[in-house]
């Protein structure tokens, strides 16, 4: 498929889609949490308020050219994200430039977001981001082995790379989806996205008590509006990856909704029973549960 | 039995005896007068050994003189060739024990000592 | 033509006329003597160059009248005459080198002196048995006679030493030439050997007893210590005619008798050769002073040659090439040696660093060093291909083993020697003089070593083939060493310019492609160069030795021409890298695993060559016999190169410590020769197995496991260079499990990955070592906040990291969409997710690389630093330009190469529309990607700049930290073990298992040499005993079933 002007107002409806349903997702999210918690909670519409206020904020800094264009990597490593994959299944409109590159390019786009963050933050000089930035990479590595093979697993089940034909083999019902079919690999990837999602027990990178938001601290106003921005299309995007690898694609917006929301809810539970895992054990753990899954997942995918 | 205790037999087990003597003198004396003794001797009873082999039994001396007619001379005398190398094999361990002698002395003018085992500073 | 006759003639009589000279000037008395060592050497180079060129038959000179064996009979034939020629040239020169002490020393000595020589002639050209015996015994004393030109104490007891092991073995001779007298009736050589002794009874023992004196003439292990006192203490002069004249004399006698004896004395000489040769070198890589050094090499050495005589039925009648290619490199280069070592005068070879004082003297070590070991051009080199390769030809696997094993060992001592003349610490030590008539014969005998490396090349059957103009090229640039770097660089530059251009036309296929990475990207770093001022001497010789070899490589047609090329490649690499400031150490394991891997090939080459009458490389492609071994040999021995997991601790250290535009030469283009290697080597050999098992399995796992352990490695190394340098063994490592997988998209992956390679380590070790350059330190953490100093360089890194880090747009993408597309393809999962594992734990050290370096907190110390300098900053950013051109169009990359593979892997290869590639899973359109990125980015930032551009800009520590307001750089900048969590689960990983091996290793040879060299304890008595010893235990072996008939 040829690139044509056509695909940026698509590309525009999209994200615009994916925005408001990111935004609302935090907030209900966070409502929830919070009534688990016996808390009153955030109004749903709060992040709303937040950018708006953050946007509005006058006083500006900047610790430097790096540190400016940190939140601009972010936001375009979370829209790229988002806009490399088919989000609709069938729809021309909502499959935006995945004809652009595969399930590899998608994999390795996730990294220009989180890689550009990390330089900027750590333009700042500040202590805490650095921290940040040092333990996000090392659960990132950890968690990245059995997602790779739960990856390879399921590449190997549909024999392509194409997101929109494993989506395709996964239609005609919920016993097609690979989390029947290839249960092994699906749990892999479901463990390794705990991990991705950076919610408790994994949420040491942000660490909000301890090392104030540790990557994000010295950024604010307009630079942090733009992270927020992200912090709605990024999980989105994730979820939808996860949604169209293992829980067979969305062929309209409301499935979309419905699913998603569920498999996030997975890792809200998940943070909300768990405490938090400190860098050294998360990645421990990364590197044996779930990575003996993967392996199982493999060896069952190749005999 | 006897009959094998010929003179060539008997010089060549003198001479393998003297060879071991001196071999002996050389490989467990400590003083440098006596190792150069042994070697001398070692060479001596080569000499030995070289002399018994060109030994042929009854027969004379190589040399052509009133006793020894010119005609007949190959066969009335041993073989002359080992008696020659003999002579010169001499000279030559002459020369060496000269040689090892003058070390010797050498040796003994820097560090006033003939025993062997102080002069082991080269070494591995 | 004038006779041998006179050589004695003219000899005896100096000696005897010297001695009326007693009184006169002794330099008119030098005089003399000089001129009938010149004499000689012209009655002998005379009779050489009728043998050469005139068809002159071998002629028979009897003394006294009669014909033998009533008379002593001289010979001389071809052989006699260049023996001779060797020893007399040797003796001129020698007495040139002593003439200040035989001058000193008065007119005896020079007596001594001529007639040790005439003595040495006469052994070679005698047929007479005993009048041999004599003239040895009189060699013999006038050399225990010349020890005492040294007037030391050691140099007097270890003549007397030599004295009584020379005692015994002349009575051993003695009675060895009674006996065959006894049984022979003759004492002509020729009669002697008409006679057929051997099938005599009694006439083995006769025979026996010559072979073994004369072996033992010829200082075997382990019955030599006397030997190597002598050489450890008396003058070094007196020690090259030791270990030259005396033993090439010694080796002519063997020869001479050697149809004596019975085919099973082969077996023994060979036998105690090859003990020789590998006990020798053995005990002496604990040697620390020079001259025993050298005597230990020269016995190792002449145990060769001896091995080379020995195994005459394995090699036929390439036995005298050999031979002398082996003798002629000893002779010259062992004289130079200890010549050198008499102008140096330091004992220990720690102190050799003083040689460095005079640069020209270092080259001529160099020379002498390398022309040992085997190295080209020099005729050893070319005598150990031979032997090598006909070893491997009539299945003397053995022999050839250890033949390697202690050329190996030979090389460990004397390259820690010439390590520490290169680099050791010379502050504190003594001055020496040169004299001019020390250091011409050193310089002609150096000169010599080329010359007659020529003249081998010339032999070795596939002459005029070898490429001789960038040799020159190199001697060129180092006879304009004296001039500027700038004019230097250019030239350098002009020159690997004007050859890639003459030979670009002839390149196809992946020659092409490494061809460019070689001689363009040499051309590129050199670039650098500009930055550095003054002479830089000896750098560009050495670069451009290293470039040579590599070009060599690519041009290759030949597995000798290929073997030539490797290792003068290794030579000037191992040259380059020793140029760095603390780089004794590495650059000794870098040569050290390379000449093992060296050795590793030659065997495999010498293995494939069996039953092939070609030495082309396509022998590897119908292999005979051993196929599997051959492929194992060859692949380990390119794998020291290319630095996997197993035989890379030499890398860190060697890359790290280089200069800063050496580092990406060694890096980013060296290491490339390895995958080269292996491309060549499976393109020929194909699929390899041992019995069921895959060796491309299992190098797929060396590459899997070589890239997690290097990048594991990477992420935990506090030095800049050093983390550069494990992320290229990291990265080798995807390229050598690419070519794993035998696929065309597998190869692809390797290929282009190689590419991308040397493009961002280029980058990046030129932009580390700028930053280097300025900062004066290579720790990271001492670093920090250097983007806003060096703006440009912080570029570069960035795009550096981000190709490395593989992710999209840049064109580190396309190597890991291939990589994972081919892993699909092929299906070797396991290794391939940690290949892929291995590609996320990059991100952790490019992270810290760029972190600790470009951001966070400024030192106080590095406010003032500047930009790096212009010319490094050169290359860098026509790399940066390239690799936007392969980001945005990967076609105009990997197309080509896709086309490359084609005809070897026709099946999978990627559909290109336009930019668009398509494989059997997936699709990929770099240039879309690159459009929608930048669109996406840029949109965002103008959105970005529009509700933000008012930004105040802030001072350093202006940030929120505890409501405090943090003042000390040092404590702000979190740096120093960055990935500390990590490291406590994972750090277990990267305990130096492999280094602690190899240096268990190395220490288990150090001890097992040190106990064994303990034998030599000092006492004449023990030697004695040995030589007895040694008798009576080959006496056993002989005769226990070896020996007779």
């Amino acid at each position: 498929m040829e690139f044509s002007i056509k695909n940026i107002g698509y590309a525009l409806l999209t994200i615009f889609i994916v925005l408001n349903y990111g935004l609302i997702l935090q907030g209900i999210i966070r409502k929830i949490g919070a009534r688990v918690g016996r808390r009153y909670g955030i109004r749903w519409y709060q992040p709303y308020i937040d950018i708006i206020k953050n946007y509005a904020k006058r006083s500006t800094i900047t610790h430097g050219v790096m540190f400016y264009i940190a939140p601009v990597f972010r936001l375009s490593g979370g829209i790229g994200l988002l806009l490399f994959m088919p989000v609709i299944f069938g729809s021309e409109i909502f499959s935006n430039f995945s004809f652009a590159g595969d399930l590899v390019l998608v994999l390795y786009f996730q990294f220009f977001g989180i890689l550009g963050m990390a330089l900027g933050a750590a333009e700042s000089g500040h202590p805490y981001s650095a921290i940040g930035v040092s333990r996000g990479l090392s659960q990132v590595t950890s968690f990245e082995l059995p997602l790779t093979l739960g990856v390879i697993a399921i590449a190997m089940q549909y024999q392509t790379l194409n997101i929109t034909e494993i989506v395709a083999a996964q239609q005609g019902g919920f016993l097609n989806w690979t989390v029947i079919t290839n249960p092994f690999a699906a749990a892999a990837m479901l463990i390794a996205f705990l991990g991705a999602m950076g919610r408790s027990p994994f949420d040491v990178v942000l660490a909000p008590q301890e090392i104030p938001i540790g990557p994000p601290t010295e950024f604010h106003s307009g630079l942090l509006g733009v992270l927020q921005l992200n912090r709605a299309i990024f999980p989105v995007a994730k979820l939808i990856l996860f949604m169209n690898l293992l829980f067979g694609g969305a062929t309209n917006w409301f499935e979309l909704i419905v699913k998603t929301f569920f498999i996030y809810m997975w890792s809200v539970f998940v943070g909300v029973v768990y405490p938090r895992f400190r860098v050294d054990q998360s990645v421990r753990w990364f590197l044996t549960v779930p990575l003996i899954i993967g392996i199982i997942a493999i060896i069952l995918i190749r005999f | 039995m006897i009959e094998k205790l010929n003179l060539e037999n008997i010089s060549l087990a003198v001479g393998i005896i003297v060879i071991l003597i001196g071999l002996w003198g050389l490989l467990t004396q400590k003083n440098l007068i006596k190792i150069v003794i042994g070697f001398a001797l070692f060479d001596t009873g080569i000499h030995i050994v070289m002399v018994s082999i060109g030994y042929i039994k009854g027969r004379t001396a190589p040399i052509l003189d009133s006793a020894v007619d010119v005609n007949n001379a190959s066969q009335i005398v041993v073989d002359p060739i080992p008696q020659a190398l003999v002579l010169t094999a001499i000279v030559i361990g002459l020369g060496i024990t000269a040689l090892m002698l003058s070390y010797v002395l050498k040796m003994y003018q820097k560090r006033k000592s003939l025993e062997i085992n102080n002069y082991k500073d080269l070494k591995w | 033509m004038v006779g041998p006759i006179y050589i004695i003639a003219i000899a005896l009589g100096t000696a005897f006329f010297l001695g009326f000279f007693k009184k006169a000037n002794r330099t008119f008395s030098f005089g003399l003597m000089l001129l009938a060592m010149a004499f000689m050497t012209f009655i002998s180079a005379q009779w050489l160059y009728a043998f050469l060129t005139q068809n002159q038959e071998t002629v028979q000179i009897f003394t006294a009248g009669f014909k033998p064996p009533f008379s002593i009979s001289l010979q001389m034939g071809f052989h006699e005459s260049i023996f001779l020629t060797i020893i007399n040239v040797l003796g001129l020169f020698s007495a040139i080198y002593l003439f200040g002490h035989l001058r000193d020393k008065g007119v005896n000595m020079m007596m001594v002196f001529v007639v040790l020589f005439m003595g040495l002639n006469v052994v070679v050209m005698t047929r007479d048995l005993f009048n041999l015996f004599v003239f040895l015994e009189i060699s013999t004393i006038a050399i225990i006679g010349l020890i005492l030109l040294e007037k030391k104490e050691d140099a007097i007891s270890s003549g007397f030493k030599y004295l009584i092991a020379s005692g015994i073995i002349s009575g051993l001779l003695l009675i060895g030439i009674i006996a065959v007298y006894y049984y022979s009736e003759s004492l002509f050589i020729n009669d002697i050997i008409a006679s057929k002794l051997m099938y005599v009874k009694g006439g083995t023992i006769a025979t026996f007893l010559i072979l073994i004196a004369l072996v033992l003439e010829l200082k075997p292990f382990p019955a030599n210590g006397w030997a190597l006192d002598v050489y450890e203490s008396a003058h070094p002069g007196v020690g090259a005619i030791v270990s030259s004249a005396s033993a090439t004399a010694g080796i002519f006698i063997l020869f001479k008798l050697l149809p004596a004896f019975s085919d099973s004395a082969y077996y023994i000489i060979a036998v105690i050769g090859t003990l020789t040769f590998v006990g020798s070198n053995l005990l002496g890589i604990k040697q620390n002073k020079a001259t025993r050094l050298l005597g230990y090499s020269s016995i190792g050495q002449i145990g060769l040659v001896m091995a080379v005589i020995g195994l005459t039925p394995y090699l036929g009648d390439k036995t005298m090439f050999i031979a002398f290619g082996l003798l002629l490199t000893h002779i010259l280069a062992k004289a130079g040696l200890f010549w050198l070592a008499g102008i140096v005068k330091s004992k220990n070879i720690r102190d050799w660093a003083v040689i460095r004082r005079n640069p020209h003297l270092l080259v001529l070590m160099g020379t002498f060093v390398f022309a040992l070991i085997g190295f080209p051009p020099f005729p050893s080199f070319f005598a150990k291909w031979e032997l090598i390769m006909q070893l491997a030809n009539s299945s003397g696997m053995v022999w050839l083993a250890f033949i390697l094993l202690g050329s190996f060992i030979e090389g460990i001592y004397m390259f820690r020697w010439f390590g520490y003349a290169v680099k050791g610490e010379n502050k504190d030590l003594p001055e020496f003089k040169i004299h001019w008539n020390k250091i011409l014969p050193a310089i002609l005998f150096a000169i010599g070593l080329y010359a007659f490396g020529y003249y081998s090349s010339t032999l070795t059957g596939i002459a005029g083939k070898f490429n001789y103009l960038p040799l020159l090229f190199i001697v060129f640039l180092y006879a304009i060493d004296f001039l500027p770097v700038y004019i230097k660089n250019t030239i350098s530059i002009a020159g690997v310019g004007y050859y890639l251009y003459t030979i670009y036309p002839g390149l196809e296929e992946y020659r092409l492609v490494f061809g460019l990475i070689f001689l363009a990207g040499g051309m590129l770093t050199l670039l650098a160069g500009y930055a550095y001022k003054g002479k830089r001497q000896g750098f560009y010789p050495l670069t451009i030795m290293m470039f040579a070899g590599l070009l060599g490589l690519i041009e290759a047609k030949t597995t000798l021409e290929f073997f030539f090329a490797w290792e003068l490649m290794t030579a000037g690499s191992y040259f380059l890298i020793i140029r760095g400031k603390k780089s004794m150490p590495h650059a000794l394991s870098y040569i050290l695993f390379s000449v093992g891997g060296a050795y590793l090939i030659l065997a495999g080459f010498a293995l494939a060559h069996i039953d092939q009458n070609t030495f082309s490389l396509d022998i590897l492609s119908n292999v005979q016999y051993y196929a599997p071994v051959i492929f194992t040999l060859l692949a380990v021995g390119f794998m020291t190169k290319t630095a996997s997991i197993g035989l890379h601790i030499w890398l860190p250290g060697a890359h790290a410590e280089a200069e800063s535009d050496v580092s990406p030469m060694v890096s980013a283009i060296l290491l490339k020769a390895g995958v080269f290697g292996l491309i060549i080597l499976m393109l020929h050999m194909g699929f390899q197995s041992f019995g069921n098992v895959d060796i491309y399995y299992i190098l797929a796992w060396i590459g899997a496991i070589t890239a997690v352990m290097g990048n594991m490695m990477a992420a935990f190394q506090e030095d800049a260079k050093r983390l550069l340098a494990y992320s290229s063994i990291g990265f080798l490592g995807y390229t050598v499990f690419g070519l794993a997988l035998m696929s065309h998209l597998g190869w692809l992956a390797a290929i282009s990955l190689s590419v991308i390679h040397f493009m961002f380590k280029t980058l990046l070790f030129l932009a580390i070592g700028g930053v280097v350059w300025r900062v004066k330190t290579k720790e990271m953490y001492k670093m920090g906040g250097l983007i806003k100093k060096m703006p440009f360089t912080f570029i570069s890194v960035l795009m550096g990291i981000i190709v490395i880090s593989g992710v999209p747009p840049l064109t580190g993408f396309g190597g890991k969409w291939i990589l994972y597309n081919a892993v699909l393809d092929k299906g070797w999962f396991f290794p391939a997710a940690a290949v892929f594992f291995a590609g996320i734990i990059a991100f952790l050290y490019c992270f810290r690389l760029i972190h600790t370096i470009f951001l966070g907190q400024l030192k106080d110390e590095h406010r003032e630093v500047k930009e790096a300098p212009f010319w490094m900053l050169v290359p860098q950013y026509i790399i940066l330009g390239v690799i936007m051109l392969f980001s945005a169009l990967p076609n105009s990359l990997l197309k080509p190469i896709g086309e490359i593979l084609l005809p070897y892997f026709p099946d999978g290869a990627l559909e290109w529309q336009g930019q668009l590639a398509i494989s059997a899973f997936g699709y990929w359109n770099g240039k879309l990607i690159m459009f929608i990125v930048v669109g996406i980015f840029v949109t965002v930032f103008a959105w970005l700049w529009y509700m933000n551009r008012n930004a105040q800009k802030v001072k350093q520590f202006n940030i929120g930290y505890s409501a405090e307001r943090p003042s000390l750089p040092e404590t702000t900048h979190f740096a120093y073990n960055f990935f500390a969590p990590y490291k406590k689960v994972l750090g277990f990983l990267v305990t130096p298992v492999i280094s602690n091996f190899w240096d268990d290793v190395s220490e288990g040879i150090h001890a097992v040499a040190d106990k064994i060299r303990r034998i030599y304890d000092g006492n004449a008595q023990n030697y004695a005993l040995h030589i007895i010893m040694f008798v009576v235990v080959f006496y056993l072996i002989a005769f226990g079933g070896f020996y007779g008939i």
